[in-house]
């Protein structure tokens, strides 16, 4: 077996960074609402990616505790809204965004 | 772990408990009343043990997370007392709208612990903790009680932004951590000097992230777009404790944080902060003139709110006016937080008879000086002291923003504040005027006792801390100097 080869930090935050944009332009573009929370399940595990490769960097705990604590917000966060969803598909009969938009001013 | 340390966690501990025993209340049996009545204790207790621990205790930290002084007593203090008042409110809100209320009140007091979390935090770890137990309570809150389609859209896009907002907080975060190599406050700001250029740039990126998370939970510009409809959407009591509890708790962690971190080192960002104020102040005043209905008027004022609270914020940033621009920060939400639960107060009030949504166009209140005189005259109260009329607390705690500013000599500020204070007075008094004028509709207007008497044990506050502030001002200046 050879040496390993660390990773460097840049390259995971890189990766982290990527996938924080192809979530935060899900969020903005889809219409559907699964697909809303889908790309804003990924923008929060992007920031938990992050927090890894940072504590690996470091060499501490923190990062990876951090990690816990966003998989449980996130899992947290995605119970409510899918408590929501049935709701909306309930009284709109339609999981479009923008049906449920009823308010202006 | 040692008694001590358990003993400067006791509110914290006496909460959590009191919740736990609502969630079992609720599950044995359910009734409003009980369940108010325990949230009430509950929260009471609290408030005394926060006193208590804040009069005996040493300053200092608990676990790396909690940092136990005499600022997150004043804070704590504060989110647990309007706690108290919304959910007496609530109480009368909930009483006419059917069964299975009770979760509601248990949801209020999840998310002023999460507040009272957010002014304890010296930790990135507590801090995303408790805004994600204000938030997650919130969201549940807005689309709980009431069954129409407004509710439910709020929640939906509170849901969505607030937990994009987070992640926005979580990434500037985890890009600090990668650089400095800690979560902790404080630490922070020890390994922030003597970074290379590539580093000092994570972490200004770092920073502003996180700033534009929090932007967006206190709703300021260009972070604004979702406030009016959820503040339209949601239950008038959810939305007091939405612009209250959970931006109050909210601000008492990014002052912490940028005061221990000094985020204010960085001129891109005192810079930013200086034009989202002036803009906040502008937006907010200009597109409340163009609102029929009240809670919309109100959100587009607390967006101006939020402003001038940022006025006194960036007045922090320079050095020989930080003591007053923090003491004017504090006392400034003291004064948000009555006024606030106040005017969404009287539209709960308003809407405690009517099943669907509340009654927030203009119209309703046409004639309620001959109708109800002492409603009218609460609200009136409020309403004069949003615009930060004398005699009220809203004219302390503007006096105090323009007394930071003038202090930091930041005159950009200063003259968006009196524009908005102008363009702010037309709309408060266009609701008044409204409220003098005669109708002819003669439907009853119901006043219930808790939440009348709630409403009136506000407007007494406003009027006699307007009058004898002494007392809270020497309470915040000890506090802010201690922060310095």
């Amino acid at each position: 077996m050879g040496e390993a080869v660390a990773i460097p930090m840049t390259h995971g935050l890189l990766l982290a960074a990527m996938l924080f944009s192809i979530g935060l332009l899900g969020v903005l573009v889809r219409r559907n609402i699964i697909l809303i929370l889908m790309s804003l399940e990924v923008m929060l595990n992007a920031c938990g990616l992050a927090f890894i490769v940072a504590g690996a960097h470091w060499g501490i705990a923190d990062g990876q505790i951090m990690f816990m604590f966003i998989l449980s917000i996130a899992a947290a966060e995605v119970s409510i809204a899918l408590g929501l969803l049935l709701q909306v598909h309930r009284r709109f009969r339609s999981l479009d965004i923008d049906q449920a938009s009823g308010m202006r001013g | 772990m040692n008694t001590l340390d358990l003993f400067a966690l006791l509110p914290l501990i006496i909460l959590t408990t009191s919740i736990i025993l609502v969630m079992l209340v609720i599950a044995f049996a359910r009734n409003l009343a009980l369940t108010c009545l325990l949230c009430c204790i509950g929260l009471a207790s609290t408030l005394l043990s926060i006193a208590w621990v804040g009069s005996s205790a040493d300053s200092g930290y608990v676990t790396p997370l909690i940092l136990v002084d005499a600022y997150s007593t004043l804070f704590s203090g504060l989110i647990v007392a309007a706690g108290i008042f919304i959910s007496l409110i609530s109480y009368s809100y909930l009483k006419h709208r059917g069964e299975n209320q009770d979760e509601f009140i248990l949801l209020l007091m999840l998310s002023t612990l999460g507040a009272v979390t957010l002014a304890h935090s010296a930790h990135f770890v507590s801090f995303i903790l408790g805004l994600e137990l204000v938030g997650v309570s919130l969201y549940a809150m807005i689309s709980y009680p009431s069954k129409g389609l407004f509710g439910l859209e709020a929640a939906l896009k509170y849901l969505i932004l607030s937990g994009v907002s987070s992640a926005f907080i979580l990434f500037g975060a985890a890009m600090m951590f990668a650089v400095l190599g800690t979560l902790s406050f404080s630490e922070m700001a020890s390994s922030a000097q003597a970074q290379s250029t590539i580093e000092h740039w994570f972490i200004l990126i770092g920073t502003t992230m996180v700033l534009a998370g929090i932007g967006f939970k206190l709703s300021l510009v260009p972070f604004h777009m979702w406030t009016p409809d959820v503040y339209e959407g949601a239950p008038a009591p959810a939305t007091a404790l939405l612009a209250t509890i959970s931006k109050g708790g909210i601000f008492a962690a990014l002052l912490r944080f940028f005061l221990s971190f000094d985020g204010y080192q960085y001129n891109l960002i005192t810079e930013s902060l200086f034009w989202i104020a002036i803009l906040s102040i502008v937006i907010g005043n200009v597109l409340a003139l163009m609102q029929t209905k009240i809670k919309r008027v109100l959100a587009y004022s607390s967006i101006a709110h939020l402003g001038y609270l940022m006025v006194a914020f960036v007045s922090a940033s320079i050095l020989s006016g930080k003591q007053l621009a923090i003491e004017a920060s504090i006392f400034f939400l003291f004064a948000y937080f009555i006024t606030t639960i106040g005017a969404f107060g009287v539209v709960a009030i308003m809407s405690c008879e009517s099943q669907g949504s509340d009654k927030d166009e203009i119209s309703h209140y046409q004639g309620l000086f001959w109708r109800r005189p002492l409603l009218a005259a609460f609200f009136s109260a409020m309403l004069l002291s949003l615009a930060g009329i004398p005699l009220t607390l809203g004219f302390v705690g503007k006096f105090y923003i323009v007394a930071a500013g003038v202090e930091s000599e930041l005159w950009a500020l200063l003259v968006a504040v009196v524009i908005g204070s102008g363009i702010g007075l037309f709309y408060y008094l266009r609701i008044i005027f409204s409220m003098t004028t005669h109708t002819d509709s003669d439907e009853p207007i119901a006043i219930p006792a808790t939440g009348g008497w709630a409403l009136g044990t506000l407007a007494f506050l406003l009027v006699y801390l307007g009058v004898y502030p002494t007392q809270v001002v020497d309470w915040v200046s000890s506090v802010a100097k201690s922060m310095i």
